[in-house]
């Protein structure tokens, strides 16, 4: 069997996948100063079990089509009342599963589920990003374009290939732009800019953003005035709300 | 790491100052500055000059490359070439602004100073990123980037490590089958 994200004895089965995906980027320490930091995707095959943008995109749906009959499963995948009599879903059904679902219902051998590429990775859309990546909606499409994409490799499909070389390309080319917007949108307002954007580059965004802020802040001189660490602030915050309840 | 780190570092930079007391050498960590004899230039640290400035104990030489006319030079240079060019000193932005803050009464054209620097740096910083972007698009493995101060990197710095990073794990999903499924049983 396959561990499936769940609560209770199997998240502890699930650990050994991290040294995997681990390996692949290490984490930048954290500063002292602040009180989360944020653990990036794993953007590979396997997700990073601590991230909360892969738990969120592992939500995502996958179109797909039942090759056995999966009883008692209607009601997960919400067709529970209207199918009538019976809580399964019968062969050959078309179905939209999350990909968490899918990953642990995927098998080569047995064939229970065979599994659809979505529209925006179909060859249509390639020939888009190819001819420029740049107009690309990729929030309305993905929001989590490459996250997503990457987790594909996990069901085989002929088109794996294509599909990885488009992904890295797209992101090649949509580079530029992030770049020059987010080192030198200062002081603006800069929903317009990232509108258009995946969540994997609006993290980046952020990252060239509190480049650009943090050097701004130094040079008028805002930077030598001590302030409150935001652990501190935090604190306080959550004890006030405390005294309230 | 912060820009005010970077000003940190930056303050341990040796810079001549003319004091206008008598201290006898004094011993700190960092080794031992003096003695002091009003009207002879030692040179100190820069957080020391710029303290003793504040309190008027002292008049400030600036260092010999803040000059309008060397600056200049080192702009135009900057804009001609395709490369870095090496700085005067590694911590060219952090000298100049603490300097021109602190003690802008004694360095001459010290407005013209300013509008120099920064020019370089503008230059410099739209270099980095034509680099970085060409880097990127051609998948390189590894760039050698010379001549480049804390400051400069420190901008750009985790913008472009994330980024790569990113494009790494893009890139390693284009070889399949490397990571064999061993969660099956």
């Amino acid at each position: 069997m396959r561990v499936v994200r769940s609560p209770g004895p199997a998240a502890a089965s699930a650990w050994p996948r991290l040294s995997g995906s681990r390996g692949v980027g290490a984490r930048r320490r954290p500063a002292m100063s602040e009180a989360y930091f944020p653990v990036g995707p794993g953007l590979g095959p396997e997700e990073n079990f601590l991230s909360l943008e892969d738990i969120l995109m592992s939500q995502e749906k996958l179109p797909g089509r039942v090759e056995a009959a999966l009883p008692r499963l209607a009601a997960v995948l919400g067709k529970g009342a209207g199918a009538g009599q019976s809580d399964g879903i019968p062969e050959g059904s078309k179905v939209e599963i999350p990909l968490w679902l899918a990953k642990g219902l995927y098998d080569n051998k047995r064939r229970i589920l065979s599994v659809e590429l979505p529209k925006i990775y179909k060859e249509g859309w390639r020939t888009v990003f190819s001819a420029d990546a740049n107009v690309v909606d990729l929030h309305k499409m993905g929001p989590f374009y490459y996250g997503f994409g990457s987790q594909l490799q996990n069901f085989d499909n002929p088109e794996n290939p294509e599909i990885a070389q488009t992904i890295l390309q797209t992101f090649i080319g949509r580079f530029r732009r992030i770049m020059d917007s987010s080192q030198n949108a200062y002081n603006e307002d800069t929903s317009a800019l990232v509108a258009r954007l995946d969540e994997l580059e609006r993290a980046l965004f952020r990252a060239g953003q509190k480049g650009l802020n943090d050097f701004q802040c130094w040079e008028k001189g805002q930077a030598s005035q001590i302030t409150a660490s935001s652990l501190v602030q935090n604190y306080r915050k959550r004890k006030f709300t405390d005294m309230d309840g | 790491m912060d820009p005010a780190e970077a000003e940190f570092l930056a303050e341990k930079e040796l810079v001549t100052v003319i004091p206008n007391f008598s201290l006898d050498r004094i011993y700190l960590i960092g080794g031992d500055l003096g003695p002091f004899n009003p009207g002879l230039p030692v040179e100190v640290p820069l957080w020391l000059a710029v303290n003793l400035k504040q309190r008027q104990k002292c008049r400030l030489i600036p260092p010999e490359w803040m000059d309008a006319e060397k600056l200049e030079e080192i702009r135009d240079q900057e804009r001609k070439e395709d490369t870095f060019t090496p700085m005067p000193s590694p911590y060219y932005m952090e000298l100049t602004k603490l300097l021109l803050n602190y003690a802008s009464d004694s360095i001459p054209k010290a407005d013209e100073i300013r509008t120099l620097v920064k020019d370089t740096w503008d230059t410099r910083l739209a270099k980095l990123r034509l680099s970085a972007d060409s880097f990127v698009r051609q998948q390189e493995a590894h760039a050698k980037l010379d001549n480049l101060t804390l400051m400069e990197i420190n901008t750009t710095g985790t913008f472009l490590t994330q980024a790569l990073d990113h494009m790494y794990k893009l890139r390693t999903n284009l070889q399949p089958g490397e990571s064999a499924q061993s969660q099956d049983f």
